[in-house]
């Protein structure tokens, strides 16, 4: 599990320079984010906590943020509202949704 | 103009007349301090007055200066009686001011002097408002009414004519109403969404994008570079809302594409399916389901283009005749790898099947479902069919056992997927020639059958050459006796013996099992295959509907074997009553309204 040296916390960054700073836990569910912060992988963003994603603008990473935090506070709970999603969001919502995997 | 100022004080005028005989109306109300005289006076007075109003109503206006806002006139009130109201009202202030429940309430609600007043008058006005049966004068619209217990409040305080609080009611209760039902379509909501396996809680942030957009899709002009398989989502839920429309269609019909999917096509027109061939000339695996329209012309339109499909799946489309499913065949057969058609009711008979050797020889996946025309005739040239490897058939004229035999004899070693369902009649030779000649199969269904045996399955799976499998229906292989139901001495069905023999044979690599409706899977077998030192670790999906003999114990058993399990179906076994489920697994069809209960979910969280 986490070593001590990891922080409870990682920075996401959008093409565009917006940092959202989520917990790690919550981040994790997505299948990219948490490969690339697993320790074992070596990659250079697990070293830093820092994700940049070249082909996510700020508004979109905003709602993926947000949802990370909806799921995380959801994370044992059966009837759980949907997150509102704006519709001119969600095409680029649903590209950023299918590569992050979650 | 004014009318003579009351006589303040009822008592004292009471006191003062000497009468004759009274009514027993009058008497009664003399006895509650109320006199009949008065209330004679007091409309005489709010007549004039209102006589006066309407002679000269602009005069009195510029005469009365606009006075302090002071609360409102009543309507039809003469000043003495205004001035006679007042002297009264402050009385009963004075007097609930000084009683012992105002002051208690003033020291629990610790308030200060300034509303002292304002308190007192609002308890006040609340003992004034006219009781059940009274007249009163609507707030909104003025109207005289009775005054009910429903009678309900405007608002300004005031009560309201039944026309007018309907209407509020309208303008207030839609929010209130929809609220209510929002609440109760919930619960009706999550085990909907756990029929279609979506685990209860948050959902994932494809499926919630998806839904939203299934939801706007008016709003989409094009998918952009969306991945395919994230359109053939899309296509699936937009087809179980049916808003697959002519308009919705373009966005599924991408110029270069080689599949095009619609689940759903009852609102498509003949001219819409000619369009998929002209806008998605590349088109190689189309699948079309409830496509009515697909008919002789759209095929005519098929015949003549250069479209050369390799994969066709077509479903419902009836209007198809068999001299267009011969000249397509014979025409466009030589690319043909996959051929499914379903329900099309009086066509694709016989004559069809036979040609598909001639035609295709390059056929690897044949389906022919709900076929009301084939028979046993049609069904034996299927043996012809060399390249044969996935054969699936639901025949719906009664077939017997040889032409299955003959087919499995010539084509069994190469096929993969054997699914035969609704066959009532065929006996154990199908499944000997089973246990002879497969030995690739990974998928098998034989479904709705009361003449095989137990014995017969068991031999099947025993000492088979064929690998594990990872998919197996048998639902619904069963003894069938209304007057016995119970007994079953000729080991008629799907039975213990075949379904130990079954899950020694393949439990290491199935996934999906089917045994919905096999009554006669004893107690000790699901025990024994569900032991403790059992494990099946690709089980996903298993339906043990109606199979009485589950109870609590079984179910638990089968959580603890089946590590991978998502979704068990239980209906109809009443043995299944308080069973925990397990985090992330679904249990389906609990006979009790409460459904799955799910479990503190430690284990699965470890």
């Amino acid at each position: 599990m986490a070593t001590p040296s990891q922080s409870k916390y990682v920075t996401l960054v959008s093409n565009d320079g917006f940092e959202f700073v989520v917990l790690r836990e919550a981040a994790c569910v997505s299948g990219v984010i948490k490969r690339s912060l697993d320790p074992k992988s070596g990659f250079a963003e697990s070293a830093a906590g820092r994700v940049t994603f070249d082909e996510i603008n700020g508004i979109v990473l905003e709602k993926v943020a947000e949802y990370f935090n909806y799921n995380h506070k959801n994370r044992n709970r059966e009837d759980v509202p949907d997150m509102e999603i704006p519709p001119e969001l969600c095409l680029e919502l649903l590209m950023a949704a299918d590569f992050l995997d979650t | 103009m004014m009318p003579p100022p009351a006589p303040v004080g009822g008592p004292t005028q009471r006191v003062r007349q000497i009468r004759g005989p009274q009514s027993a109306l009058t008497d009664f109300l003399a006895s509650h301090n109320i006199s009949a005289n008065q209330i004679r006076q007091d409309a005489n007075a709010r007549r004039a007055a209102a006589l006066a109003v309407e002679d000269g109503a602009s005069e009195e206006e510029v005469a009365t200066p606009p006075t302090a806002p002071e609360p409102a006139r009543r309507k039809n009130e003469s000043k003495a009686q205004e001035k006679k109201r007042k002297l009264e009202e402050e009385k009963a202030i004075a007097k609930i001011k000084a009683s012992k429940r105002f002051q208690r309430q003033r020291r629990e609600y610790n308030s200060d002097d300034t509303d002292e007043d304002e308190h007192a008058r609002a308890i006040f006005e609340e003992s004034m408002a006219p009781i059940p049966g009274q007249m009163e004068n609507c707030e909104i619209c003025g109207k005289r009414f009775t005054v009910t217990g429903y009678s309900r409040a405007g608002p300004d305080g005031g009560l309201l004519c039944p026309k007018c609080s309907k209407d509020l009611d309208k303008e207030e209760g839609a929010a209130k109403k929809k609220r209510k039902v929002a609440h109760t379509n919930k619960r009706r909501q999550i085990q909907s969404n756990l029929l279609d396996g979506i685990y209860p809680g948050a959902k994932d942030l494809v499926t919630l994008c998806v839904e939203t957009l299934a939801k706007n899709v008016d709003m989409a002009d094009d998918f952009g570079d969306l991945p395919a398989p994230l359109v053939d989502r899309l296509a699936a839920i937009l087809a179980k809302k049916r808003l697959m429309n002519p308009e919705t269609l373009n966005l599924f019909l991408r110029p270069g594409a080689d599949t095009v999917t619609i689940y759903e096509g009852a609102k498509l027109q003949p001219d819409d399916y000619i369009r998929i061939f002209q806008i998605v000339p590349t088109v190689k695996n189309l699948r079309i389901r409830n496509g009515v329209q697909f008919k002789n012309k759209v095929m005519d339109h098929l015949l003549g283009t250069t479209v050369n499909l390799e994969s066709f799946s077509i479903h419902g489309a009836n209007l198809i005749d068999d001299e267009r499913w011969n000249s397509y065949l014979s025409e466009k057969g030589q690319n043909l790898r996959a051929l499914k058609v379903y329900y099309t009711d009086g066509h694709f008979g016989d004559e069809q099947i036979e040609l598909l050797p001639i035609a295709c020889p390059n056929l690897e996946r044949l389906k022919l479902e709900h076929n009301q025309k084939v028979t046993d005739t049609g069904l034996s040239h299927i043996a012809k069919l060399s390249t044969l490897q996935h054969l699936g058939l639901e025949i719906y004229k009664d077939t017997s056992s040889k032409p299955y035999v003959e087919i499995l004899e010539a084509v069994g070693p190469n096929l993969k997927t054997l699914s035969l369902s609704t066959v009532h009649y065929i006996d154990d030779s199908v499944l000997k020639a089973i246990h002879e000649n497969c030995q690739s199969i990974l998928k098998l269904r034989i479904t709705d059958n009361e003449v095989l045996t137990d014995a017969g399955f068991a031999a099947l799976f025993t000492n088979w050459y064929n690998p594990s499998m990872n998919y197996v229906d048998l639902h619904k292989c069963r003894h069938i006796d209304a007057a016995v139901p119970r007994d079953n001495p000729d080991g008629i069905g799907f039975g213990s013996l075949g379904f130990e023999a079954l899950m020694a044979h393949s439990g290491s690599t199935l996934r999906h099992l089917n045994v919905h409706s096999c009554r006669h899977i004893s107690l000790e077998s699901f025990e024994r295959v569900f032991a403790k030192d059992k494990l099946y670790p690709e089980l996903k999906n298993m339906d043990l509907s109606f199979c009485q003999q589950v109870n609590d114990f079984v179910v638990g058993s089968i959580f603890r074997s089946c590590p991978a399990l998502k979704t068990l179906k239980v209906f109809g076994n009443f043995g299944v009553k308080e069973v925990r489920v397990p985090r992330g697994k679904i249990l389906i069809g609990m006979p009790n309204a409460l459904g799955m209960q799910i479990e503190g979910g430690q284990e699965a969280e470890e």
